[in-house]
């Protein structure tokens, strides 16, 4: 799955003049001397589908726990389509969540579960009757109204949970690892029918993930938490591409970071030494940097180049030995010893089948990069 | 692999065979041995001596069989079952048992599910403390904190003492050798039966699922009456039944709190064995009492299988 056509008017993020849906204002909660969420500040805009990505102990759930209302936080203010959110309860919030154990009740029907929200709105019989089956339909559970969540499989507890947080129309719904129970071929196919029920109802997803490839596929936008932190916020291809750390360079993805000194530092390009390799790094775009500062060079192990001949270029090579190979298919993927003994993985796509003679294990190669392949970070 | 081979590997396990097998059997033997002994065989004498004939004898009740003219006589006397029935003193105090027993055990749900509840809500040490306080008591004699009662209650004793001091009553209020104090003695004593199956069910309620209400609109006492509530009936149950059957056949509550009228089936049964040397009309209440008590267990435990299973 590719992230959905976006024309920029469908990117408000970009747009000074929009109004963010979801504003939170320097939120931390402290849990005792520890802060889950430290000063995170973001906005996030109608009908995005945003992800909030990050590994165990980021901080992540807990931010979704404050925007449900399950947790206050210590400060900061959250506010959601213009109503400030500090000392509403739970349920009185004008959103809903799926709960990473779905959270079903055990005691009652499907057909119970999903119109539990609206019976506690005191909805009309009818209305409900007609509006659980419309539910029910759109996550193709027709026909197990009856059944109790421990009749099901996975994936159709999932779908109820899914099911009956969206059945309120919330403005918002927040989902905590929404597919993170489920086995791979399952999840793939949940994530499409995600999307797409997005899509179609238009509400605005908050998605707690901890599966970049998952917060990728899905989102318009990902938030990388770390430490209680907002690390970085854009676009998937933003994230992937520029990445604004080493943190998230290494999160997303699989990257080669070579730590180098600055030694040249133009408007347009700069001159990278690095004791990694022989020749400079050269970057074909203006870094704003010290003289002689310490930074690191990335480089996405697809963006590079192997070959038996020493390229016909001064500097962007490295020479190594082929340490491993890994043969996937459609790639493959090579680990590379170079002359400092750090390994450099590279992936090449198999292009052509039957290559005559295939770089092979212990062979002496040469790596190299076009001079805007890498990304310079300073932090 | 051969097939000779494949038995001679099986040989040397047959003995391990044999107790797979039947191993189930043995398992399941012991404690059915142990209940026939302990439990069966008592409960026939019960019924042999209930259906048997009051004599004044050692012991005091003729025997159901005897030899006559080549003919062997059984004898069974159901009179004393029919005593039961006729004589309005059984029936009354039956009905006297379920009403104490019943009422006892609705205050004792009333009182232990908050408390269940707190301790189930709390966490580490605080927990510990709390299920220690609740299990402290039998660490003294029933008998004892059944006797420290009558010091709270008598005319003299704490309570009357204290409101007098402060000036609430005039004169003590008769509080020993009522229905009052009964009811007291009963649910102080079978209070913590209701209160650890109910802390056991209550511990394990997935909280997520009382967010997941709150999320979807539910204040929290309705999230309490439709989530917490249905799915800790078990704990109610199996509380209730611990503090209701117990009740029923009370004993020395009644005798040492109750007064005169507070007839319970337990204190009939006493004063038929003991006072009057009654033992087959003793026996045929305990009969009685026994019917009265299993058939709605095992009603429940029918009604409760059937609920987990469907």
């Amino acid at each position: 799955m590719t992230s959905k056509p976006c024309p920029a008017t469908d990117r408000p993020w970009q747009s000074e003049s929009a109004k963010p849906f979801i504003r939170i204002r320097n939120v931390t909660k402290k849990f005792g001397p520890v802060a889950a969420v430290d000063d995170v500040s973001l906005d996030i805009y109608k009908g995005e589908l945003f992800c909030l990505l990050g590994g165990s102990g980021s901080g992540k759930s807990t931010l979704l726990r404050m925007l449900a209302g399950f947790e206050e936080p210590t400060a900061g203010s959250i506010e959601i389509d213009g109503q400030d959110m500090a000392h509403v309860p739970a349920y009185e919030r004008p959103t809903n969540m799926m709960f990473q154990s779905y959270a079903l009740f055990p005691h009652m029907s499907v057909e119970r579960n999903v119109a539990y929200g609206l019976y506690r709105d005191n909805v009309a019989k009818g209305e409900i009757k007609q509006r659980v089956a419309d539910m029910l339909d759109l996550v193709q559970l027709s026909g197990y109204e009856r059944r109790k969540p421990n009749q099901l499989s996975g994936g159709q507890r999932q779908r109820v949970a899914l099911a009956r947080a969206l059945i309120k129309r919330p403005k918002l719904l927040l989902l905590d690892e929404p597919l993170g129970a489920l086995d791979k071929k399952l999840r793939e196919e949940t994530q499409f029918e995600l999307v797409t029920i997005q899509e179609t109802l238009g509400v605005t997803f908050i998605v707690v993930t901890h599966d970049q490839e998952e917060a990728m596929t899905l989102s318009t936008r990902i938030g990388v938490m770390n430490n209680g932190r907002i690390e970085q916020v854009g676009e998937p291809r933003e994230i992937y591409e520029f990445p604004g750390n080493r943190f998230v360079a290494d999160f997303i993805g699989s990257v080669n970071m070579f730590e180098g000194v600055v030694t040249e530092n133009e408007a347009d390009f700069v001159r990278i030494k690095s004791k990694d390799g022989d020749c400079d790094i050269y970057v074909s775009h203006g870094v704003g940097c010290a003289p002689n500062q310490k930074l690191w060079y990335a480089l996405r192990p697809e963006k590079m180049e192997i070959s038996r001949e020493r390229p016909d270029q001064k500097e962007n090579f490295f020479e190594g030995i082929v340490e491993d190979i890994a043969y996937m298919g459609n790639q493959s993927a090579y680990r590379i010893r170079l002359k400092s003994g750090k390994i450099v993985r590279l992936t090449r796509t198999n292009r052509d089948r039957g290559e005559e003679t295939p770089i092979t294990w212990d062979e002496t190669v040469f790596v190299s990069w076009g001079p805007s392949a890498g990304v310079v970070l300073i932090a | 692999m051969s097939e000779t081979a494949q038995q001679d590997r099986v040989r040397p396990w047959r003995f391990a065979d044999w107790f797979v097998r039947h191993g189930r059997m043995l398992v399941i033997g012991l404690p059915m041995l142990w209940l026939m002994i302990f439990f069966l065989a008592p409960f026939f004498v019960v019924f042999k001596i209930s259906v048997s004939e009051l004599a004044i004898a050692r012991p005091p009740y003729l025997p159901l069989t005897s030899w006559e003219d080549g003919k062997l006589i059984l004898t069974l006397n159901l009179g004393n079952f029919q005593y039961l029935i006729e004589d309005s003193l059984y029936v009354s105090s039956y009905l006297t048992s379920i009403r104490i027993a019943f009422f006892s055990t609705i205050f004792a749900l009333l009182l232990g599910y908050p408390m269940a509840y707190v301790i189930a809500r709390s966490t580490g040490h605080r927990r510990n403390i709390l299920l220690m306080l609740v299990m402290l008591p039998f660490w003294t004699s029933f008998l004892l904190r059944v006797y420290a009662w009558i010091g709270i209650l008598k005319a003299n004793g704490v309570i009357n003492n204290f409101l007098m001091w402060t000036g609430v009553i005039d004169s003590p209020i008769v509080m020993m050798q009522t229905d009052f104090a009964t009811y007291v003695g009963i649910v102080y004593t079978y209070l913590p039966f209701m209160i650890l199956p109910l802390y056991a069910n209550l511990a394990k309620l997935d909280t997520t699922l009382l967010e997941a209400s709150s999320d979807l609109g539910a204040r929290p006492l309705t999230t309490f009456l439709t989530i917490t509530l249905p799915l800790s009936i078990p704990g109610i149950v199996a509380g209730s039944m611990l503090v209701f059957i117990p009740a029923i056949g009370e004993f020395v509550v009644p005798t040492l709190l109750g007064g005169p009228d507070t007839l319970m089936i337990g204190r009939v049964l006493w004063s038929e064995f003991f006072n009057n040397r009654d033992w087959p009309v003793a026996s045929a209440v305990a009969m009685a009492m026994l019917v009265l008590l299993v058939l709605p267990v095992m009603w429940l435990r029918r009604a409760q299988s059937q609920q987990e299973a469907g």
